[in-house]
């Protein structure tokens, strides 16, 4: 287990910051941690790191063999929601600085630096860095100890769609190949979905939820899908697969029992076949996002934030 | 290298080759070389006795380096934290203590760059004069515990408030406020409260000091009570500093 | 009236014969080591010798010693802060025919034609005994020198100004 985190409490300033939060993450494994703003997640990734110790509950890290913080973070690489540096340094420079916490870096630094995308300006200055650049070179900096445990704060942030791809499949490539554990934190549900494989939602500083991403979207329903069409076909024979559930003048909602690694694409070929001829479809639902919804913002997050 | 080394390679780095670091520096070099440039334009001041030339240039040398010293000592974790690099050094494999020794020394060596920056200065004032060196050795016996103290109390503040400004402020204001009883001329300095103040007042400690071995020749067994006081100043600033640090603001 | 105005002026004028009845001999000579030609930043020391020359002693003495430029042009009282430390001897008694020898450091911070001279007085008596005076002239000796500060002053800014712009240069050299 890499963190096996139970019942955590914490209060700042007297202010109740975590209540109830419990974490449990396996080698190999990519969390994604979600919650609105200001629920704490930031907050439960200080705690994880040591940054705040918990008032209540049990934390261990890698299945207890360390307890010091210093040796648990050497195994930690974390990539903070906002990424600074000293941007008089080149990306090489502070990359070889800063893996010196480490005793070096455990691969080299340009291979490191073309890993994510920076190998062609690994000698500039980061103060001319973009903000996607930066995004970049934070992940090559979780990176450079070779981390069995990955924490990581928003890391698609400023990154455009080729970009968030590249660092979705480097991702993917660490936690299948190099079993790291990644633990994301993110507002992007479509990237919980494309990425992880378990997750947690905390709200008002508790976790209301914690389970297998698979579990939780075969519990959660079937998405429903909007078709847009002009002509209603004789007969609304339907395909296998789609129940049809509401028809409001001009759009008709389906619900589609889409089997795992049957492409959608197919279901729609066959609604062709069968005569719907649509124009436009519409995710009405997404089932993640459908719970998500429902689980959080019971309490009042904004309060929560300003708290925090 | 350790984690303070590296840190305090860093500091050096910061001062050096980062523009703003050097854009300290040059402030600093500008308020010695005004004071300087003063001396020689203003024929009052340039008739001055060679030993209280001497002087006013140890004092100015120490107001200044107390003065950049709480700069860089509030930007030390409250700078960090706004730039964004602070959290990356707390989830680095060093312990807060580390990290503290690591500004304590990146700001020592700044001081200690400023100290070099400043013998030139003392020379071209004081050559030729008496107790010149006297003046090199007690500025850097007095004037280190004193510039370094403004200092880790900066950062002190810098790692509690997690705010530049408001330890900056707070910072500028006990250094104006210790430097208040030598604005205050010598009819307030010697009243009850004004000797009161000068005899726990670190900064008023070295200037006596200065005046009292570069001007009067007075012996070092006559500084010693002084001597104790600003070490006293630097080892109770250090050991805030290293309170303050242990769990520095993030948020 | 009129000739009791008389008894008490003539009481007061006998009271004030009596009070200073009190006697003291000032001598003042500069210390044989002084420079011949002082100049700025020199020291001088001035040896006064005070000597109770009446009858009666002379208890809570106070000597101080002044300083009074006499440049042409600039006469004025001079303020001994920078000059010296050494500025008086108080609360001393004299016997009769007793002395009181003092040695008065100074250090010249000006140039210009100086008087110094010492005074007395003390407890008891309203007189002020004054010492001869002796005059000097300083000779002016610029402290701060241009020939060493101008280098110094512009320089060390100069550098550390191209210390920017290397920076500046090697930060658009790795760039291009």
């Amino acid at each position: 287990m890499l963190i096996e985190a139970n019942h955590l409490a914490l209060e700042l300033d007297g202010i109740s910051i975590l209540k109830d939060v419990s974490l449990h993450m396996q080698k190999g494994e990519i969390y994604g941690l979600l919650g609105p703003n200001g629920a704490g997640k930031s907050t439960t990734i200080a705690l994880l790191l040591g940054l705040y110790r918990a008032d209540k509950g049990s934390l261990t890290h890698f299945s207890g063999q360390d307890a010091e913080f210093v040796s648990i973070r050497q195994r930690i690489g974390v990539m903070p929601e906002f990424a600074g540096f000293y941007e008089w340094m080149s990306a090489r420079e502070y990359l070889i600085w800063y893996a010196g916490f480490y005793g070096g870096s455990q691969s080299p630094p340009d291979s490191l630096l073309k890993r994510v995308g920076l190998s062609q300006t690994a000698n500039k200055p980061i103060v001319q860095f973009s903000r996607g650049m930066k995004q970049r070179l934070a992940l090559a900096r979780a990176l450079v100890h070779g981390p069995e445990l990955l924490i990581l704060d928003e890391p698609t942030n400023g990154l455009d769609p080729r970009g968030r791809r590249e660092i979705h499949d480097l991702l993917i490539d660490l936690a299948n190949e190099d079993k790291v554990g990644i633990l994301l934190c993110t507002h992007l549900l479509d990237d919980v979905e494309r990425l992880c494989t378990r997750i947690g939602i905390i709200d008002n500083g508790k976790t209301v939820l914690e389970d297998d991403l698979e579990h939780l979207l075969r519990d959660a329903g079937k998405p429903r899908y909007r078709i847009h069409m002009t002509n209603i076909p004789e007969g609304h024979l339907l395909p296998p697969l789609v129940r049809l559930l509401e028809w409001d003048g001009s759009w008709w909602s389906f619900e589609i029992d889409l089997p795992h690694g049957r492409d959608i694409g197919k279901v729609w070929e066959d609604l062709l076949v069968h005569g719907w001829s649509f124009d436009e479809i519409q995710v009405e639902s997404n089932s993640l996002e459908a719970r998500y919804l429902e689980l959080t913002g019971s309490d009042k997050p904004d309060q929560q934030e300003k708290a925090a | 290298m350790n984690a303070s080394s590296l840190i305090a390679k860093k500091e050096r780095s910061a001062l050096l080759q980062n523009q703003r670091g050097l854009a300290w520096l040059l402030a600093y070099a500008g308020i010695l070389s005004a004071f300087a440039l003063l001396l020689i334009s203003n024929q009052e001041l340039s008739l001055l006795d060679n030993a209280q030339v001497v002087y006013m240039m140890a004092g100015t040398v120490t107001a200044a380096g107390a003065l950049i010293a709480v700069i860089m000592g509030s930007d030390a974790y409250a700078g960090e934290r706004e730039r964004g690099t602070l959290v990356p050094l707390l989830t680095a494999p060093i312990s807060t203590n580390e990290l503290l020794m690591g500004k304590a020394i990146g700001l020592a060596g700044a001081w200690g760059i400023m100290y070099l920056l400043a013998l030139p200065y003392l020379w071209a004032v004081g050559a030729g004069g008496q107790n010149l060196g006297q003046a090199i050795f007690y500025l850097g016996l007095f004037g280190t515990p004193v510039v370094l103290g403004f200092g880790y109390l900066a950062m002190a503040l810098s790692a509690r408030s997690g705010s530049v400004m408001s330890s900056l402020l707070t910072s500028l204001i006990v250094l104006l406020f210790s430097a208040s009883p030598l604005l205050l001329g010598p009819g307030l300095r010697n009243s009850a409260v004004g000797r009161a103040l000068d005899a726990i007042n670190p900064f008023s400690g070295a200037l006596n000091t200065y005046d009292a071995v570069i001007i009067d020749s007075d012996p070092f067994m006559s500084q010693l009570g002084r001597l104790v006081l600003v070490l006293l100043w630097l080892g109770i600033m250090f050991g805030v500093a290293r309170l303050s640090a242990r769990r520095p603001a993030i948020r | 009236m009129k000739q009791l105005k008389y008894l008490l002026a003539g009481c007061l004028l006998l009271s004030a014969t009596l009070v200073s009845a009190a006697s003291l001999q000032l001598q003042l000579q500069p210390d044989p080591a002084n420079p011949a030609h002082p100049t700025m930043g020199d020291w001088m020391h001035f040896d006064s010798v005070i000597t109770n020359s009446g009858q009666q002693p002379i208890e809570g003495l106070v000597a101080w010693i002044s300083l009074v430029e006499v440049t042409p042009g600039k006469e004025q009282p001079m303020d001994l802060e920078d000059w010296s430390a050494h500025k008086a001897v108080t609360g001393t008694t004299l016997q009769p025919g007793a002395t009181l020898n003092t040695q008065w450091p100074m250090r010249l911070i000006q140039n210009g034609d100086y008087r110094v001279v010492i005074s007395t007085t003390d407890r008891n008596n309203k007189t002020v005994f004054t010492s001869p005076t002796l005059q000097f002239h300083v000779t002016q000796k610029p402290v701060v020198e241009s020939t060493r500060i101008l280098p110094v002053a512009l320089g060390i800014p100069l550098l550390i100004g191209g210390l920017f712009g290397v920076q500046k240069f090697r930060h658009q050299h790795k760039v291009s």
